[in-house]
């Protein structure tokens, strides 16, 4: 049992809580500025770069945007897993294996309209994903099995089969790479910011967004789930079937996970590249906690990556920065933005559960 | 405490209002006052849980400035929520001992030296519980007294209780009151805020009785009765009378035929062989002692748990087993003794809260109509006269808020059947009575109601036929009419008397 005293500390109002996320934001930068200080031998350009870099030219500013495409749908998975309390740590093997399912659908009809091939490829990878994540939904379900572990592990085991299809059996075999053979022109999406690599998934993404907000505050199981999320113990009460809201968002979840690999395939790849959407899942994460699970917010947190991202390449490019070294600026932002968020949704969470 | 006043921007509410309340030393003094009028909040503000606005608060003539619980504690202050705040899972020693965890080498917990320490507190006050249990283990009024022991560890000298007896039986309250004299006696200072006037007439040196926010009087305990006091709180003379008018019951509604519970591994069923019928138009009073199998009738006739023996049947028709969504759609109505977990999503608006059981009938194409929700709750809001907005998170209602949005939600279902359990936990006397007349409506207009209540009075008060409980089985069965009295239903309730043996 428990009392409730300090309401206003609720992290899922996004707005009380900018706040706090701009201050390990600015700290966090700081810390980067501190780093490119020591390391670069002319800080000011690196500085400039990494900050600004994203805007400085049609071409950087539109592969921002669209390397936030992929981060919106797996955010948006992440963020209906967690809204019902489950846990959907699978998010790298569900993008992979829906990337690779949509890249064998095209290329398996290499003639048919690009209209209903490109929907068989989207929906062979929505389906894809949902079962992957559907099935740690469903052994919570029947055996108690903890979602976060299995969803995780079974992750694991598909990326390695990905891998082995797509330096295997669908290997192209005109090149040294380690990819798939393209995808046939019907099915790539159409360039909206020549000449980044920007496509018309962005509306979308977006578009979805919306969706899954309206989904989640505006219809029945948006509500069923979100009560199932907060307190079990009063939707069964209430009557809601709270088994069914064990496995029904790990499925949309996957789904969106699914999607993501998809989209990068048909708008920006064109074709499956071994190990090319690694990081999507785990960032996925990043951005639900940043978004605090609130589907609009999700939109500005894709984003917010993909500009430190941006940002970092930009500085790589244009400076003397190393590889490594944009990696590691990339990853303390991550790391203290994500630990911030997590921390907060953690509190939450036990509060909730005490 | 002087002029003290606290705004809620969140649901405007001006919970306080320029609040002075003076506790002298060594007394035991009471608050009282309607639901939402202020007093657990003026309490937690003295305990260092919220800020106040304005005003100061001076402890033995020194002005001093309170901002966290550990600094309520410091200063020799401690305080029993009115929804306890028991980790379950712990053992009683390890709640007691939490945050201030005697220490091994300075590093790690000593668990051995703080079992000690907590029975040792336990022994010299005289409760009645074991250090080593875990607390999801005690019964309701055991929790209260490790909450209690809690504060008498962290040495407090000025206890504040917070609804302290509305969720105990009267042999809990006797001893809980007991206990507080002893302590009194020892030099300790007593807060209570209590909505039963014949508890501050019994306990209290002092009262004090706020309105809205407001203190509208302070008065020495001997110089007033009950009738003055409820007049005081909601500013007006409240009469007691329930009406019951006679009502012949019609077919069986409920049936319950040798349900028994056991669990895993547990010698003793939790139900044993319990064979119950309610009729419509009928209240049928399950009184018992808290831990003697009330909680879990109450979690098997709405299908929550399953029965490991026996059948349940509703309107003829054999429900054993099915899930508690089926139990609902059998419009089944339901209020929960657990109000905070079960009875409510603390945070989820009220308004989610409100439409759980019926918010299919809100939908268009899976798609809830939003004017026809606002309708329903704001009607809800008016007849059961709950204050607030209906947008806030449900938890940042009064107590007793709570409970009536659980109550209009639950009487709004259009159910032959409605469980009440300690339906009044909490409840100011004119809500309190608000409810009884509201359950008395219902028999009235033949519905079958199962009332499960430690409560005594409430039983007698209402129902026409009283069934007792005593460790899991059913041990005395009464018509409610003159021939019995109190003193004997509670001699089967603790289990002195079994008719059935
Ligand atoms: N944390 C909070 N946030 C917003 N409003 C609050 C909060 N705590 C209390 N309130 C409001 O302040 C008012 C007084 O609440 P309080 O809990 O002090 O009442 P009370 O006298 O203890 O009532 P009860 O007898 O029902 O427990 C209520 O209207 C309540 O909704
Ligand atoms: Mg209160």
């Amino acid at each position: 049992m428990k009392l409730i005293v300090k309401r206003k500390k609720n992290p899922e109002n996004i707005f009380v809580n900018i706040f706090s996320l701009s201050v390990t934001m600015g700290i966090a930068f700081l810390i980067v500025i501190v780093l490119i200080l020591f390391l670069s031998k002319d800080p000011a350009k690196t500085i400039r770069y990494f900050f600004i870099g994203p805007f400085l030219n049609r071409y950087y500013f539109g592969n921002m945007l669209n390397s936030a495409i992929p981060l919106i749908f797996t955010g948006l998975g992440i963020a209906i897993a967690f809204k019902a309390s489950t846990f959907n740590l699978g998010g790298e093997g569900q993008v992979y294996s829906g990337a690779l399912a949509a890249t064998a659908v095209c290329l398996a009809l290499p003639e048919a309209n690009g209209f209903i091939g490109g929907s068989l490829a989207i929906l062979a990878a929505i389906g894809v994903g949902a079962v992957l994540a559907g099935l740690s939904g469903l052994f919570k379900m029947k055996w108690g099995t903890d979602e976060l572990i299995s969803s995780f592990l079974i992750s694991g085991a598909v990326v390695l089969i990905v891998n082995y299809f797509i330096t295997g059996p669908m290997d192209d075999p005109a090149n040294n790479l380690l990819t798939t053979r393209e995808i046939a022109k019907q099915y790539r999406f159409m360039q909206i910011f020549p000449p980044s690599k920007l496509d018309i998934s962005i509306f979308f993404a977006v578009l979805t967004a919306f969706l899954v907000f309206f989904f989640m505050f505006y219809t029945h199981w948006g509500y069923e789930m979100r009560m199932c999320g907060l307190n079990r113990e009063f939707s069964r009460y209430g009557g809601i079937k709270v088994k069914f809201y064990l496995v029904l968002p790990m499925i949309l979840s996957g789904s969106f996970q699914g999607l993501a690999g998809a989209v990068s395939v048909m708008g920006t790849y064109h074709m499956s590249v071994k190990g090319f959407s690694f990081g999507m899942g785990w960032n996925g994460i990043a951005v639900a906690l940043i978004a605090r699970n609130n589907p609009l917010a999700v939109i500005p947190a894709a984003i917010f990556f993909a500009y430190i991202e941006a940002g970092a390449s930009a500085a790589m490019i244009h400076s003397d920065v190393t590889f490594e070294i944009a990696a590691i600026v990339e990853s303390i932002i991550y790391f203290l933005i994500t630990a911030q968020a997590l921390k907060d949704f953690i509190r939450y969470r036990k509060r909730r559960t005490e | 405490m002087e002029g003290i006043s606290k705004y809620f921007p969140e649901n405007r509410v001006q919970a306080n209002r320029n609040v002075n309340l003076v506790v002298k030393k060594n007394e035991i003094h009471a608050i009282v006052g309607e639901n939402g009028a202020g007093k657990s909040t003026l309490m937690k503000i003295l305990y260092g849980l919220e800020r106040p606005d304005k005003g100061r608060i001076v402890l033995n003539g020194k002005q001093v400035s309170i901002h966290s619980p550990m600094d309520a504690n410091r200063l020799g202050i401690g305080m029993v929520h009115q929804h306890f705040r028991l980790i379950r899972e712990f053992t009683v020693a390890e709640n007691v001992v939490l945050g201030i965890e005697p220490k091994k080498n300075g590093l790690f917990f000593n668990r051995d030296k703080s079992v000690r320490d907590v029975r040792s507190v336990i022994e010299k006050y005289g409760f009645n519980i074991n250090s080593e249990s875990r607390v999801a283990d005690l019964t309701v009024g055991q929790m209260q007294q490790v909450e209690i022991v809690k504060m008498l560890y962290r040495k407090a000298d000025l206890l504040i209780l917070d609804e302290p007896t509305s969720v105990l039986t009267e042999q809990e309250i006797n001893r809980l009151f007991d206990n507080i004299r002893e302590l009194k006696n020892q030099g300790k200072t007593f807060i209570i805020i209590t909505h039963k006037l014949d508890e501050v007439k019994e306990i209290s040196d002092r009262v004090t009785v706020m309105r809205r926010g407001e203190v509208v009087a302070v008065k020495e305990t001997e110089n007033v009765d009950q009738k003055e006091l409820a007049k005081l709180m909601v500013g007006k003379s409240v009469l007691f009378k329930l009406k019951k008018d006679p009502v012949s019951p019609g077919a069986v509604v409920l049936e319950l035929k040798n349900v028994s519970l056991k669990l895993k591994r547990q010698e003793r069923p939790l139900l044993d062989r319990i064979d119950l019928k309610v009729r419509a138009g009928e209240i049928v009073g399950v009184a018992g002692v808290g831990g003697n199998g009330l909680g879990e009738l109450e979690d098997v006739v709405t299908g929550l748990f399953k029965v490991s023996e026996g059948e349940i049947f509703y309107k003829g028709e054999n429900i054993t087993g099915l899930p508690a969504s089926k139990f609902r759609e059998k419009e089944l109505g339901y209020v929960p003794a657990d109000r905070l977990n079960r009875g409510s999503c603390l945070d989820s608006t009220v308004r989610e809260n409100m439409i759980i059981t019926r918010h299919h009938d809100f939908l268009k194409a899976g798609v809830f109509n939003q004017k026809k929700i606002s309708v329903f709750v704001n009607n809800l809001f008016k007849s059961y006269s709950i204050t607030g907005d209906t947008s806030v998170p449900i938890g940042t209602l009064s107590g007793g808020n709570i409970q009536k949005v659980i109550l209009a939600r639950e009487l709004a279902t259009n159910a032959e059947l409605i469980i009440f359990s300690e339906p009044t936990w909490g409840l100011d006397v004119a809500s309190g009575e608000f409810v009884y007349e509201n359950i008395l409506k219902l028999r009235k207009n033949g519905i079958a109601v199962l009332l499960i209540s430690s409560n005594l009075d409430e039983i007698m008060n209402l129902a026409d036929r009283i069934v007792v409980m005593y460790r899991g089985r059913i041990t005395g069965r009464f018509t409610n009419d003159k021939s019995i009295s109190k003193a004997l239903i509670g001699e089967y309730m603790m289990g002195v008397r079994n008719d059935f043996n």
